[in-house]
């Protein structure tokens, strides 16, 4: 009789606490899914790639973009004083697609909502002098320089014509200092049901012409040199912005 | 003791011709190759799903890469132009083709496959090796074989039906490609001086250290920065061309407009691609001569050379190429790295460290028809 009333209690108390495990594990968690949408543009439009249809900013002559690609890193949101930072965030954005568009989604982050993103625009100064491919970063890619100096953060080539002669440019910007910070307010209207869908334009005009302006003929490479590095890097941290 | 006899002799073929029934019925054995690893600096590589890497299909594709019965007449094999002792070149310009003439290509090396472009030919035709596998064995030039007579052939031999079901099942053209490019993912050189230096195991002489830094480097004057550039095209560690998207493919200036090959854009259409052609590695180039797609050079030093001051301009030629300049005084008729031939030697020294004999010796990826396997 007494062993019983032991077995008894033992089973009400075990079926309690399972009962209790399983009603606030299916608690829903609250997450949200946000996605960052990147256009690429030229001063409003749709980036053309291959065609003479820009005007050089800072001189004579028209240029061309074969190609336009850069590193967006260390992505976070935020809600309040609550951040979620995305693991191992390294994101190549490039745009040579039919709609001229790149979108980052990320999944189950544990916010109820999403008030602010942030990034870089280049790599952080750890993973830019490590071989260790994480991401998007691969060290035997087209966006390594060498072991000396790490990643290109942001990649331009194009040509420019003056008259009938046609000549290459070459905008390679690197270096750990030039990796540039950037956050936003997300627009109030783009979260629906725990879904963000946020749409930003890349503006390519902002590398060119910005708190320095370019002319492609007096400065058609830029690789090494610092500080013609650390001028493109100050124009391209104004590049991307929420489109509202 | 006839009785016995005959007992025994029974029992002996219903063992026999059960073992048959049962080797027969049996799923593929598929076992996965174990100690399978590579270099970290390669970087990730994907096997597909539907293929993995196992041990009976490393033996079918090896027995297959050699075998000249994948081709119509039976005299020709993959290994006819892909020779292993160099890097599986063929040492030509271009292969004879079967028509008369040459191929319209040069043998390309197979190294490293698993890493680098995911587009196969030089042009880039072939989006994965078991698409590419197929497409020589039924070129009318080079193999010219009927993939259905193929499979006839194939099992009407009791060693390959074995080989097969170990490796797959059924003989197929389907398994026929994916075990030949099995054998081409094993294709792994990662034993040159290059690698063991990568690995702190080997030091590099002077001139080849030297060579490796204008190798890593894109010349630039405004800082003093000599380099040969070579890492714009061709990864720094795998010495590639790129994996992602079309990165892989570059127009290194060989022609002018006017005769400019179609290349890349043959395959995707875009004009921007005209004369683009897949970026090779340079494993082993010491002994991969003739270079280029067609083979037009015949050493390194004339390839050297090309990159220095024969650069044929195009509308599509690599920006990266078109403005790389060792020289401070760039007038518009100087195209070319303009370095000096001790900078040139040393890039051909460091070439050199590449060379992968281990590679270009292993006996498990040589002729399984010669001598015992």
């Amino acid at each position: 009789m007494r062993l019983s009333h032991v077995t008894l209690g033992i089973s009400t108390a075990a079926i309690l606490i399972s009962a209790g495990w399983f009603t606030l594990r299916a608690l829903p968690e609250k997450s949200t899914s946000i996605t960052l949408t990147f256009h690429a543009e030229m001063g409003g439009a749709p980036l053309v790639y291959d065609q003479f249809v820009y005007d050089n900013p800072g001189g004579p002559g028209t240029f061309r973009v074969r190609d336009f690609r850069f590193y967006l890193s260390n992505l976070s949101v935020a809600k309040g004083a609550e951040t979620y930072s995305e693991a191992d965030s390294y994101h190549l954005l490039r745009f040579d697609n039919a709609d001229r568009s790149h979108s980052i989604t990320l999944t189950d982050v544990p916010l109820q909502s999403v008030e602010t993103v942030g990034f870089l625009i280049g790599v952080d100064p750890e993973a830019n002098s490590s071989i260790q491919p994480r991401g998007d970063l691969d060290p035997n890619s087209q966006m390594a320089w060498n072991w000396e100096v790490g990643y290109k953060f942001v990649v331009f080539e194009g040509a420019l014509r003056i008259g009938e002669t046609v000549s290459p440019v070459v905008y390679h910007v690197g270096f750990s200092e030039n990796a540039r910070q950037q956050s936003f307010a997300i627009p109030s209207d783009s979260q629906v049901d725990g879904d963000v869908q946020v749409d930003l334009t890349v503006d390519l005009a902002k590398l060119f012409n910005g708190a320095t302006r370019i002319d492609m003929e007096t400065l058609p490479s830029v690789k090494f040199d610092r500080t013609d590095a650390k001028d493109l890097a100050d124009n391209y941290a104004d590049m991307i912005a929420p489109k509202f | 003791m006839f009785r016995v006899l005959l007992s025994l002799t029974a029992a002996a073929l219903v063992f026999v011709a059960a073992w048959v029934v049962w080797d027969r019925a049996r799923g593929p054995t598929a076992t996965p190759i174990a100690d399978f690893s590579a270099p970290f600096v390669f970087g990730r590589f994907s096997v597909p799903a539907d293929n993995p890497l196992t041990q009976e299909a490393f033996a079918l594709g090896r027995h297959l890469f050699y075998d000249p019965i994948l081709s119509g007449n039976n005299t020709v094999s993959c290994a006819s132009c892909h020779l292993q002792a160099l890097a599986f070149t063929d040492g030509r310009a271009k292969s004879p083709a079967l028509s008369g003439g040459v191929l319209e290509f040069s043998s390309m090396s197979l190294a490293n496959l698993l890493w680098g472009q995911e587009r196969f030919f030089w042009d880039g035709r072939a989006t994965s090796l078991e698409e590419q596998a197929l497409i020589p064995i039924q070129h009318p030039d080079e193999m010219d074989q009927d993939i259905d007579a193929l499979m006839v052939e194939l099992r009407a031999s009791i060693k390959y039906r074995r080989m097969f079901r170990r490796a797959y099942g059924d003989v197929t053209a389907e398994n026929t490609a994916k075990a030949l490019a099995t054998f081409m993912r094993m294709l792994i050189s990662s034993d040159s001086k290059y690698d063991r230096y990568l690995r702190g195991k080997a030091r590099l002489t002077a001139q080849e250290e030297h060579g490796r830094k204008l190798f890593m480097a894109h010349p630039d004057t405004k800082v003093s920065l000599r380099g040969g550039n070579c890492i714009d095209c061709h990864s720094q560690f795998l010495t590639s061309g790129f994996r992602d998207a079309l990165d892989g493919f570059s127009n290194n200036g060989l022609d002018p407009d006017g005769t400019l090959p179609d290349g890349l854009m043959a395959v995707t259409g875009n004009s921007a691609h005209k004369g683009f052609f897949k970026v090779p590695t340079l494993r082993n180039i010491a002994v991969t001569a003739p270079y280029m797609h067609d083979g037009r050079f015949k050493t390194l030093e004339e390839v050297m050379d090309h990159y220095n001051d024969g650069i044929v301009v195009s509308d599509t030629l690599s920006p990266l190429i078109l403005e790389a300049d060792n020289a401070p005084d760039n007038g518009p008729d100087t195209i070319g790295l303009r370095m000096t031939p001790e900078e040139m030697a040393a890039i051909i020294a460091f070439l050199h460290t590449l060379t992968d004999e281990v590679f270009l010796t292993n006996p498990q990826l040589s002729n399984p028809f010669d001598g015992d396997t």
